[in-house]
């Protein structure tokens, strides 16, 4: 299931696209985070805890950023592991100069494994939607605290 | 006159202890020094296993050990084996923990013991298995498809077996001269078993003795210490007891041999102290062998009377990642043989290709076979009286097999020993109002008002199983029965017996008929099932063989009792055994009743041996194992009614008529029990129940949130009949009812469906019929609105 959405950032591309590779802005804005640290150049190790309907869990894994464009695209390999299933997803963000800010594109296919799909693949497009949400407005907040 | 209790609608006397919560199943059972065990389960459908990293679980306070697959196979612990061979099978290997690879979403990778529940759970999620994932493969037909992913290397393409029954090139014949043929595409999707009762295993290992004690949630003990004592573990059969006690459902779910017991076998030797191991729902949705999950084209043929000639079926069986314990005979034997029905073919071929793919095992699930067969039968059958432009039901009485013509032979290998299936029909159109639903029907549509009438002229092959003839087919057990009955001094009565009771009723009706027969009081008689420490061999329940086959044998075991109390009696009376009759609940002198004794006297007499026959063995107890000379061949005609709402989709089941053929009826109140069940189960099937497996082979449908299970509302007070029609060959005349609604129902009800949709063009559609699928049906067949 294609998972796709938009959200706008009240910052300029250069901005936003500085904002999305920078660890601790990701680790404040992620929700569920526990920890997210870099590990290697564009690869990052990170600890979720996240709820899909009836099951919760707390995932381990890895995200690399790959193909990337500055100030404009980047594509995301995210591999997460956990006792209640694994949850892997290729994503792309796509940044596109709009009046005062930038939109941002993201979409993203996420493969779920275990019981997390027996239980929750049919809620994951909700799930995915509001922690979109959360993430893009937790960046909005993140992107005036820089520019103020 | 004593009181008889055959065809009594006698209360069950188990139900006070279940209802009242005094039921003794495998989870109440607590031991001393007991431990836990929890699985560690593979979330992915197929994937190499690198390696295990078990430090951070056996870290863990309370954690006593983590098994992995190497451990069992170095302690020589072998793979699970199928219990039934075809030609060619490939066996794929069936390891309890698997020590390489995984094959399906659930597969065991390793087993953490632990002092409790809690820290057991707790301590599996630290297990850190690395995988390497490799494609799977979930559906049938994609698994046989070039270029598949392969599940196991023995079995290229994915093909476990091909199977085939009947006679091809007299089908071709038939149909080369045919009226008229039709075609069916048909999906008979999978299902979940769903038993209250989650599967649990209970292993006491006793290193004085070196013996071993499995509690288990099966429906055949003896079966399982076969498989575990001599194939599997190298226990001798003696010192491993089987107990399985009551058991909260099983629908053939807990026929199997399961990788469970096993572990909690091996693991309680290891440690020394008893371990328990308890299934959550969500592994049952993942580690019970599952139903159906058949691919169908089926064609048919009828001459200008509308005759049936030929019926040609090719079906591809998905069987899951292994070949669990019947998985090989349940769509083939079971299904291939059944595709007769009740009716006249000239010819019949099936061509059955059992497949392996990266899913749960498929195997016996209620009515096992006879439901897949008799789901494509009737609905073809349903397909070509449509075509035709006739009557469904009219064209089945024109076809049926008559009341002379038993034994009737077909042409897929059963012999049917009697029938007489248009009473059936006669009897429920009656009920039903046949004639006149179909007016309203027509009268209805005008209005818009969608009802349909489906038909099932169902007939069903069950009591398994004349041994010689199962083994000549490939089965690795026997499929008789046995019966041990007992007296005690007092003339208190147990009777012993191989089959299980797992929501049959058997402590209620096998306890009427051993009550006639010996003549005593019901609340005398008690029925000891599932401990084969102390039962003789038996074969458990299944297949609808525990009162055509088990009470046959209970009944024979009464016989022999009967026949010694009447020389201990003549004896007593010093009178001829000859002249010795049993009446009015004593053995008397024939005509002379002031001359006789009481069942109490002969027991007492028996057992002390005072005064007794010089050539007579003490005590009171006869045994009799009893193999059953053919299969029964309950039938019936079920009618279901459904109304559509054209607007939602949404199909309401409003009548449904069965009149089953059971044979002579022990408990009336048992066997509606079994048809309420069964019908109810066939439902879910045609309107509810659909087990989805993604393109990866994850199953999404693994909770009660995706998985629908039939609900009250989903039904309607069914009106049930019944004709009695013995069958010639059991001491009692008895048949099977336990499967009989299920096999019939889904058929009825999904021929219902799609005669309320015809006014919408819709000549097929796949179950379940959700709201949905139905709308999008109705939806598809109505003029587009201009703006579209």
């Amino acid at each position: 299931m294609l998972l796709e959405g938009s959200h706008f950032i009240h910052s300029p591309p250069s901005r936003v696209f500085a904002l999305l590779n920078d660890p601790d802005v990701l680790s404040r804005c992620v929700p569920g985070v526990k920890s997210l640290v870099l590990d290697g150049t564009d690869s990052y190790k990170a600890q979720v805890e996240v709820a899909i309907g009836p099951v919760k869990g707390k995932f381990d894994g890895k995200i690399a950023i790959t193909e990337k464009v500055q100030d404009q695209s980047m594509t995301l390999k995210v591999e997460f592991k956990s006792p209640v299933g694994i949850a892997n997803a290729l994503g792309t963000l796509k940044l596109e100069p709009e009046n005062d800010g930038t939109t941002v594109h993201w979409a993203g296919e996420p493969q779920l494994m275990g019981m997390i799909a027996s239980v929750g693949a049919r809620l994951i497009g909700g799930v995915a939607k509001v922690q979109a949400d959360l993430f893009f407005s937790k960046l909005e907040l993140e992107a005036q605290k820089v520019e103020s | 006159m004593t009181e008889k209790f055959f065809g009594k609608a006698v209360k069950r006397v188990e139900d006070p202890r279940f209802i009242t919560g005094a039921g003794n199943y495998t989870d109440d059972i607590v031991l001393h020094n007991m431990t836990y065990a929890a699985m560690v389960r593979s979330p992915y459908a197929h994937a190499k296993i690198n390696s295990i990293d078990a430090s951070a679980a056996l870290a863990l306070p309370g954690v006593l050990a983590v098994l992995t697959g190497k451990d069992l196979v170095a302690a020589g612990i072998n793979p699970i084996p199928p219990g039934w061979l075809l030609p060619d099978l490939k066996i794929s290997a069936h390891h309890a923990i698997q020590p390489d690879k995984v094959t399906h979403v659930g597969n065991i990778v390793a087993a953490v013991i632990a002092e409790t529940r809690a820290i057991a759970e707790d301590a599996a999620a630290l297990v850190d298995v690395d995988y390497e994932m490799l494609p799977a493969v979930a559906l049938g037909s994609t698994a046989l498809a070039e270029g598949a992913p392969q599940v196991h290397e023995l079995a290229p393409g994915n093909v476990a077996f091909k199977w085939e029954i009947g006679d091809s090139a007299a089908v071709d014949a038939e149909f080369a001269h045919a009226f008229k043929t039709v075609e069916v595409k048909l999906r008979n999707q999978r299902l979940v078993p769903n038993a209250i009762e989650p599967r649990s295993s209970l292993a006491d290992y006793k290193r004085a003795g070196d013996e071993y004690t499995l509690y288990t949630t099966s429906q055949n003990p003896h079966i399982h210490r076969v498989m575990l004592g001599a194939f599997i573990m190298g226990i001798p059969e003696h010192k491993l007891r089987i107990v399985s006690p009551d058991v909260g459902g099983g629908f053939g779910s807990k026929i199997f041999q399961y990788p469970e017991e096993v572990i909690v076998l091996f693991a309680s030797k290891k440690l020394n102290r008893p371990v328990k191991w308890t299934a959550t729902r969500s592994e049952s949705f993942v580690s019970d062998a599952q139903g159906r999950d058949h691919e169908t084209v089926a064609e048919m043929c009828v001459d200008a009377d509308h005759k049936v000639l030929a019926l040609r079926v090719k079906t591809i069986a998905n069987l899951g990642a292994y070949l669990t314990t019947f998985a090989p005979a349940v769509p083939t034997y079971l299904y291939g043989t059944l595709m007769n029905g009740t009716y006249k073919w000239k010819a019949i071929h099936c061509h059955v290709t059992g497949t392996y793919t990266n899913t749960v095992g498929v195997d016996a699930y209620r009515g096992a076979g006879r439901p897949e067969a008799t789901y494509v039968l009737e609905r073809i059958m349903s397909r070509m009286a449509l075509e035709l432009g006739v009557d469904p039901l009219e064209f089945r009485r024109k076809n049926f097999i008559q009341p002379d013509e038993f034994p009737y032979q077909t042409p897929v290998a059963l012999q049917y020993d009697s029938g007489n299936y248009e009473p059936a029909m006669d009897k429920a159109m009656a009920m039903l109002d046949y004639a006149g639903l179909r007016a309203k029907q027509a009268e209805g549509r005008k209005n818009g008002k969608y009802i349909g009438i489906g038909v099932s002229t169902y007939l069903e092959a069950c009591g398994l199983a004349p041994s010689a003839l199962v083994g000549s087919l490939g089965a690795q057990a026997g499929q008789w029965e046995s019966a041990l009955v007992r007296v005690s001094a007092t003339g208190k009565v147990e009777v012993l017996t191989g089959s299980h009771s797992h929501g049959q009723g058997h402590e209620t009706a096998f306890a009427q008929v051993v009550a006639d027969e010996l003549q005593i009081p019901m609340e005398d008689v008690s029925i000891v099932h599932g401990d084969t420490a102390r039962l003789p061999h038996g074969w458990g329940t299944y297949g609808s063989r525990s009162a055509p086959v088990g009470l046959s044998a209970i009944k024979m075991a009464s016989d022999k009792i009967n026949d010694k109390a009447k020389k201990i009696a003549a004896h007593l009376l010093e009178a001829s055994v000859d002249d010795i009759v049993h009446e009015d609940g004593k053995y008397q002198v024939k005509g002379v009743p002031e001359k006789s004794k009481s069942f109490f006297d002969i027991a007492l007499m028996a057992h002390l041996a005072h005064n007794y026959p010089a050539d007579l063995e003490p005590g009171l107890e006869a045994t009799h194992f009893y193999d059953p000379k053919n299969f029964v061949y309950p039938f019936g005609t079920h009618l279901a009614v459904v109304e559509v709402d054209a607007n939602t989709g949404h199909i309401q089941l409003i009548r449904y008529v069965c009149v089953d053929d059971c044979g002579p009826i022990i408990n009336p109140l048992i066997v509606e029990g079994q048809v309420h069940g069964g019908v109810a189960q066939g439902m879910g099937q045609a309107l509810l129940e659909n087990t989805v497996y993604d393109d990866n082979g994850q199953l999404t449908s693994g909770s009660y949130l995706e998985y629908t299970m039939p609900r009250a509302d989903n039904m309607v007070q069914l009106e049930i009949g019944h004709t009695v029609t013995p069958s010639p060959h059991n001491p009692l005349g008895v048949k099977g009812i336990g499967e009989a609604g299920t096999i019939s129902s889904t058929a009825a009800i999904a021929n219902a469906v799609i005669d309320a949709l015809e006014p919408f063009g819709v000549k097929h559609l796949d179950m379940p019929y959700t709201p949905e699928k139905v709308w999008r049906a109705i939806s598809a067949s109505l003029p587009q609105a201009a703006d579209d």
